[in-house]
């Protein structure tokens, strides 16, 4: 069976109009993708940036997959939430990415957006916060029901992906 | 003579601690360690290190250099685990006592070459006003009890932590007996790979 690691930190998100943010991540693999070792979901920690606007969170990654076919390669999502000095929660973007298909090492940066509801929404969200979110968290990588949305775009999740490939030459995959 | 196929690869990393970027703070030093997996073992060098107290340079630059000697080599038979480096960065207070400026961790390079990396360090955070008021006057600054908590990802998410400053690592890694193991590592980048840079006005 060949194997992939996917090794590398989710560094920081810029572009935000909010500070103090944290993202909730998670990978989606195919059903021929089996999770050797390695957390498949997690939450960052909390940055307030002091300098510039780019929060940090150096948040490691670790995953060990084995896999029988190429479909469903591995999709990382996040969601990137902002929290005020009260401890409340705002969403402040969704987003996916792929993980890389060539070995080595990769600077992603992936774009997010949030759902925009009807101007009254938009108006509450403005002054006491809060605002729609996504019920099913499948939509952030999926492209079914995305017809039904309107979004506006959030900032830019800065990630550094490192793939290991292993045996796929034996099976004659090039990449 | 017939060779054995190996079961163990190797990763030797030397390089150095380069310099620091933090605009508020003066006169710090750094201890580094490496975080690695169940699998990993090391076999040569060191795994720790504590550097000299340095001061910024007089100049515009505003540069804090340590030029501080990282040398080590693991043995693994898997490369989940792959070690990091965690950096923890103290400086003295107002009142002289010696607190937490910065930890940062990243993990060290995959492909044989050279490589130069930025790494952001943060500081944890207490969330009311009163406990950092008393922990700045009583010298008592919230840090972690383990640094190497930094190179996990679970229990990071009650955290808040405040970034304040880079620190620039350079790395050269050699490893053996990856490709006979079956491993592609990718191209291999003698370039060194460009980071996320900091905000203008910090030297690269």
């Amino acid at each position: 069976m060949a194997e992939v690691h996917v090794i590398g930190q989710i560094v920081g998100a810029s572009g935000f109009s909010e500070s103090s943010l944290f993202c909730k991540w998670g990978i989606h693999t195919g059903a021929a993708w089996k999770l050797l070792s390695g957390v498949r979901e997690g939450q960052t920690q909390v940055d307030t940036p002091q300098i510039g606007d780019m929060a940090y969170w150096s948040h490691p990654i670790d995953l060990h997959f084995a896999t029988k076919g190429l479909q469903g390669w591995p999709r990382l999502h996040f969601q990137v939430w902002s929290q005020d000095s009260f401890g409340r929660c705002q969403l402040a973007g969704y987003g996916f990415c792929h993980v890389p298909s060539s070995p080595g090492t990769h600077q992603l940066a992936c774009p997010t957006w949030r759902p925009l509801g009807s101007w009254r929404e938009q108006l509450a969200r403005a002054f006491v916060g809060g605002g729609p979110q996504l019920l099913h968290g499948d939509t952030i990588y999926s492209g079914a029901d995305r017809y039904r949305l309107h979004t506006a775009a959030g900032g830019t999740v800065h990630l550094e992906i490192s793939l290991l490939l292993r045996n796929f030459d034996r099976y004659g995959v090039e990449c | 003579m017939a060779t054995a196929s190996p079961s163990v690869f190797l990763l030797m990393v030397n390089g150095q601690v380069e310099s620091a970027q933090f605009p508020e703070y003066d006169d710090l030093y750094c201890k580094y360690c490496f975080v690695y997996g169940q699998d990993w073992a090391p076999t040569a060098g060191l795994e720790e290190g504590i550097s000299q107290i340095t001061s910024k340079s007089q100049d515009m630059r505003q540069v804090l250099v340590w030029n501080f000697p990282i040398d080590v080599t693991f043995k693994s038979t898997n490369p989940y685990g792959w070690p990091q480096i965690v950096l923890s960065v103290y400086g003295p207070d107002v009142f002289g006592n010696d607190v937490v400026r910065g930890y940062g961790a990243v993990h060290v390079p995959f492909s044989p070459g050279r490589h130069k990396r930025t790494i952001p360090m943060f500081v944890p955070e207490s969330t009311s006003k009163m406990q950092k008021f008393t922990s700045w006057f009583t010298g008592r600054r919230p840090e972690y009890t383990d640094p190497k908590v930094v190179a996990q990802g679970e229990g990071r998410e009650v955290t808040r932590v405040r970034s304040q400053g880079f620190v620039t690592l350079l790395f050269n890694v050699v490893t053996k007996d990856m490709r006979k193991l079956g491993y592609d590592t990718g191209p291999l980048d003698t370039q060194g790979v460009s980071w996320p840079s900091p905000p203008q006005g910090f030297p690269q």
